[in-house]
């Protein structure tokens, strides 16, 4: 890449040293990046700001005035969406069951967890990596077999079907991040506890899972975010308008948008229901949900 | 869609747990037997679920893929006529393409952006809000998002305003038939590049920095920096990171599901993946469910993903760099 200083007047040289080495120094290479993070930036919160002021305003303001203020704001958007548009039951719904389901995951996983990367058994290894396989199945192939399944048991069309899915599904990560997570614990304390005449189970219960508490929260959080936004397992499996999702209750405000009058203002109220939640999450544990989302239990 | 991001570093504590594994279990270790004993009653829940609802499914995947089937009822053994239906339908072949464009090319930009940012925030003020910023697109429901991309894009949208703004007054019609794939491709550049870029940060802020004054002390200028100090050193997480985008690509449903412009239908065929296309056969077909090129289609995402990830692990293995 050539640096600004190539396509400078010759005039330049009369420039001090000091100064024509900086000028030198902000070359194309180093300013296009640092233009487009910040781009980047800027468009990412006026996407966001954007969306969230457009909820508060009426559809003709939002098609016809896209970059003004709402003129008055629209509480209403924000009932007809709770209301009408059933995001009220939908968030309950969606609030237990992502609750529900971060927390079973954790009372399975962990144990495993913890017996696969502590207990020095034969077959640990391999089992691990056995869970670690499911992480590259896509939900598109196990979904057509389960949708069987569930019927089967009379199951579709329902929220604990769903919710034993859910954890099912969430197993191949969570068992991966905790294992990562115990893995890294010190064995001291697990050999004092044991020269104390603490059982296995004891020690486990009473050292190793409180000690391993930030962990387990990022997991409990990485699987809230998750299941608050699932939609495939739920478009495949619920039916009934009371059962409905958040990611639901949106695809089906848009698509009676095809039927009734466009309600636009409705629909980005809509949408910052199911958002805003996790944003605040993400507010107040932003670092933590990164790092878990990108390195796992390596710290 | 990043559920399963967790890997980039695991695999690596993963591995260095194995050899310990086997240097340090010892048959005189009295903490062993009251721990094998529990070992059973730790692992088996887990274990089950996963194989009940994760590991067998899959497998049923398969099976059903060599069959005739409606959902319910008695399978009719076809052999491989299934993946002739798919060979012969050119919904199938276009949605497979679509699958190879988002892998490559989507992840080809996605990857080069989020370079291009990660040297830029190396040496940057403020780099922890600028991805706490850029990474958010992430972790919100992808449907809102593909409903905010695709709303930009409409006829009297905010692209379009803006582009008026610079004096470009006809722009090409985003939402037509032609364009619209594209335009989900940018989107999902957009949602991906935060992702990435995060990985690669964390690469990259495990290189000392004196390498850097070295390289420059003997003339290196950036790009050189780049290619001769900084992917050397950080290829690891950039090999894991092209296994999570495989395996996350392939995945991709939900933005282009809701990305038809305001339609609640399934979008038009020209921008089905695979993903939408075994969906689509299974659950949304008009008439009787076709659960055998529905399978089919699921079975060769994993296989390709299989195959993908089989070919990144071979083209990326070498010696790790000590430093």
């Amino acid at each position: 890449m050539s640096s600004i200083s190539t396509h400078t007047p010759r005039g330049q040289s009369s420039l001090p040293g000091t100064l024509r080495a900086g000028l030198e120094r902000i070359s194309l290479s180093r300013l296009v990046p640092v233009v487009l993070v910040w781009a980047f930036v800027a468009f990412d919160i006026f996407v966001l700001g954007w969306l969230v002021l457009s909820s508060f305003k009426t559809t003709r303001e939002i098609l016809e005035f896209p970059w003004s203020l709402p003129a008055a704001l629209q509480w209403q958007n924000f009932e007809e969406a709770w209301v009408a548009g059933n995001f009220g039951v939908a968030a309950m719904n969606t609030l237990i069951l992502s609750v529900a389901t971060a927390g079973a995951t954790i009372i399975i996983a962990a144990p495993a967890a913890y017996a696969l990367s502590r207990f020095r058994v034969l077959g640990a290894e391999p089992i691990t990596m056995f869970f670690a396989l499911g992480i590259g199945i896509p939900a598109q192939v196990i979904v057509l077999p389960l949708y069987a399944l569930m019927s089967a048991f009379g199951l579709v069309d329902s929220l604990s079907g769903l919710w034993v899915l859910y954890v099912a599904t969430s197993l191949p990560f969570a068992v991966f991040f905790l294992t990562g997570f115990f893995a890294t614990m010190p064995a001291e304390l697990e050999e004092a506890a044991a020269l104390d005449g603490a059982s296995p189970f004891r020690t486990f219960w009473s050292i190793m899972l409180p000690m391993a508490r930030s962990g387990i929260i990022t997991l409990f959080i990485l699987n809230l975010i998750a299941h608050w936004n699932e939609t495939i397992f739920a478009l495949v499996l619920l039916q009934s308008q009371e059962k409905e999702t958040l990611p639901l209750a949106l695809l089906k405000f848009l698509q009676q948008m095809q039927y009734n009058a466009a309600n636009w203002g409705g629909l980005f109220a809509g949408m910052c229901i199911v958002i805003l939640p996790i944003l605040a999450i993400y507010f107040w544990l932003g670092s933590r949900i990164i790092e878990g989302f990108t390195l796992g239990g390596s710290k | 869609m990043t559920s399963d991001a967790g890997i980039t570093a695991q695999g690596r504590s993963a591995m260095t747990r194995g050899s310990s594994i086997r240097t340090t279990a010892a048959a005189v270790d009295p903490m062993h037997a009251p721990r094998r004993r529990l070992f059973l009653w730790f692992v088996l829940p887990a274990l089950l679920l996963y194989v009940v609802f994760f590991i067998l499914p899959t497998i049923a995947t398969i099976w059903i893929s060599f069959h005739k089937w409606p959902g319910a009822g008695p399978m009719e053994y076809v052999g491989l006529r299934n993946y002739e239906i798919l060979y012969y339908d050119p919904v199938f072949i276009s949605s497979f393409i679509n699958t190879l464009k988002i892998i490559f090319i989507v992840g080809g930009a996605t990857f080069l952006i989020s370079f291009a940012l990660t040297m830029a925030l190396r040496e940057m003020a403020g780099r922890k809000v600028v991805r706490s910023v850029i990474f958010f697109p992430n972790i919100l429901s992808a449907v809102v998002i593909s409903i905010l991309w695709g709303f930009l894009f409409q006829a009297n949208g905010l692209v379009n305003s803006m582009l008026a703004g610079i004096g470009i007054t006809s722009p090409p019609a985003w939402l037509n038939e032609s364009n619209l794939f594209n335009v989900i491709m940018i989107g999902l550049v957009w949602v991906s590049t935060g992702f990435y870029t995060t990985i690669l940060m964390a690469g990259i802020d495990r290189i000392p920095a004196d390498l850097y004054e070295e390289a420059e002390l003997a003339g290196a200028n950036p790009l050189q920096r780049f290619w001769y100090v900084t992917l050397p050193l950080m290829w690891e997480i950039v090999a894991m990171a092209a296994v999570l985008w495989t395996i996350s690509s392939i995945k991709i449903f939900e933005f282009i599901y809701a990305f038809a412009g305001g339609a609640g239908y399934l979008p038009s065929t020209k921008v089905w993946n695979t993903a939408l296309y075994s969906y689509a056969e299974a659950f949304a077909s008009p008439g009787t469910p076709r659960y055998g090129p529905a399978a089919a289609s699921a079975f060769v995402m994993l296989v390709l993903v299989a195959v993908l990830v089989w070919l990144i692990r071979r083209a990326t293995r070498r010696e790790a760099l000590q430093f």
